[in-house]
């Protein structure tokens, strides 16, 4: 069946329809908006359970002037690590018989002097408060470091092996508490080998 | 003890007589045991093993994996009296907690686990001289350490080496991934370096016999430098500890190449062939990282529980006499 209908009220019948389609997507959109809402809300309430055991990688901030101070121990950090191992491989070396005592001074003499260095750059830095007692940590350590090397060196007059020794005790202090620093001040240098 | 073995005393006196000769403690066959000293959590499937590497929406069981967590497996061997290790795990500290690491507890607890003393562990062979595997030879001062020269050779050679970016090790700053010199940090060095000056070391090049029958092989380059794999006379038959240049079971099983840190890809093959020799397949070979270690996807450590800190451990073989201990 058809029904006439006239200009004026099929003018007024197309305005209704538009009005009823753009109402109809204007309940579209909040529906759909309303829907992301929940799914994003039901999202963020249910987080994944992680176990109470499992490590969380989290840590707290650091400040502008802590990461200020990071960034300036950063280069001492880089010479007194590598130049550690290269003094344990100097005894390593020694012991294995690849090298005489007297090379065993010609290797680490220089380490001495780095060390040394080392030393006097990290007195000349002034850690903000919350990092004094980190900052007198690492400077142990690298005054472990220099001790060990002065020890060692002593191999190469006297051939003792006590010398070496009380290296390795200094130098095993130092390694523990540069680790520990180093972990505080930039995380993630160990990654599974 | 082999011809060819060239075993470099360290210490004087004591190790000399002690070391060099072959140990009397002789075994028909072995009791071993397998002990998850930590686990490294949601590790990215394709950085462990290229070929597995993740592709999103894929089907293929190669490719549907993301991440993967791997043990850190530690084999303990008992040789009629004689007890060791291969491998030593690691030592975490709090400083130690960004390696997105679980299940860790010291490996002296856990060997406890099954009723042995450290004190008792006679020696310590590790696969290689990484952190995670050289990393708790503090904990057994009795051992007596066996690394190979050209492990030590490799790392000295790297950390000489004019430029920070093949020097770098674990410490330095922004750490390192794969580099030469990467896994090595002073204070594992320092550790190994102590057992040196402590008379506990055999610095080891080559083949080597560390009691009759057991057998280290050199795998040089297949995971580092100087890595070794461990031959050991089993009532299963022969089984060979592989350390990282095992780091998977299932790579062995399926000729993939699997943890390439210092590796010739080549070598890690050849390595994996030696398995397969010495043992006629793949089902004996012992891998360090296998995802699927303690259940029944890696057959060889099926026989397994949950001990310490939810650290795994699983009883591979008993020597006739050996009674079990699994708890």
């Amino acid at each position: 069946m058809q029904t006439e209908v006239s200009g004026s009220q099929r003018t007024a019948r197309v305005a209704a329809i538009k009005g009823f389609g753009v109402g109809a997507l204007v309940v579209g959109l909040i529906a759909l908006m309303a829907m992301a809402a929940l799914r994003e809300t039901a999202s963020t309430k249910a987080p994944i359970a992680i176990p109470s055991t499992e490590v969380q990688h989290e840590r707290v901030a650091i400040t502008p002037d802590e990461e200020t101070y990071a960034r300036e121990l950063w280069p001492i950090h880089a010479q007194v690590k590598q130049d550690a191992v290269k003094m344990t491989f100097a005894g390593l070396a020694y012991k294995m018989g690849d090298i005489k005592r007297e090379a065993v001074k010609q290797r680490v003499a220089p380490l001495t002097a780095i060390f040394e260095s080392a030393v006097a750059a990290m007195e000349k830095i002034k850690p903000p408060a919350s990092m004094l007692a980190l900052h007198g940590e690492y400077l142990e350590a690298i005054q472990l470091y220099r001790d060990a090397s002065v020890e060692m060196i002593k191999v190469a007059a006297d051939g003792r092996d006590v010398h070496l020794v009380e290296a390795q005790k200094k130098s095993s202090r130092a390694s523990d508490l540069t680790l520990k620093v180093g972990e505080m001040l930039w995380p993630g240098e160990f990654k599974p080998n | 003890m082999n011809n060819s073995l060239k075993t470099a005393m360290i210490a004087a006196g004591l190790a000399a007589s002690a070391l060099v000769a072959p140990v009397a403690q002789a075994a028909d066959v072995c009791s071993v045991w397998l002990v998850e000293n930590s686990r490294f959590m949601g590790v990215p499937f394709g950085a462990f093993m290229p070929d597995r590497a993740f592709v999103p929406g894929s089907t293929n069981k190669s490719n549907n994996i993301n991440t993967v967590d791997l043990p850190v497996n530690v084999g303990v061997i008992k040789c009629g009296n004689e007890l060791m290790l291969y491998d030593a795990g690691w030592n975490q500290t709090d400083y130690h907690k960004m390696t997105g690491t679980d299940h860790w507890s010291p490996l002296s607890k856990q060997i406890a686990q099954l009723g042995f003393d450290a004190k008792d562990v006679k020696k310590i062979i590790v696969g290689h001289g990484h952190w995670d595997h050289a990393g708790s030879l503090d904990e057994f001062p009795n051992a007596v350490l066996y690394i190979q020269k050209e492990e030590l050779r490799g790392i000295e050679w790297a950390l000489n080496y004019p430029h920070p970016r093949i020097s770098a090790v674990n410490d330095s700053p922004g750490g390192c991934a794969r580099t030469p010199a990467c896994g090595y940090p002073s204070k594992t060095m320092d550790s190994v370096y102590g057992k040196v000056l402590k008379g506990k070391a055999v610095i080891v090049d080559g083949e080597a016999e560390v009691i009759p029958g057991v057998k280290i092989h050199p795998a040089f380059r297949a995971h580092t430098a100087g890595s070794q794999l461990l031959e050991v006379p089993t009532a299963i038959g022969k089984l060979v500890f592989g350390s990282d240049a095992y780091s998977s079971w299932e790579a062995i099983r399926d000729w993939n190449i699997a943890n390439p840190q210092q590796t010739d890809t080549v070598q890690q093959f050849l390595a994996y062939e030696q398995c397969y020799k010495i043992t006629g397949g793949y089902q004996n070979c012992v891998c360090a990282h296998e995802p699927l270690s303690y259940t029944d996807g890696y057959p060889l450590t099926k026989n397994s529980w949950v001990g310490m800190n939810g650290g795994r451990l699983a009883e591979i073989t008993l020597a006739p006499g050996e009674k079990s201990r699994k708890k």
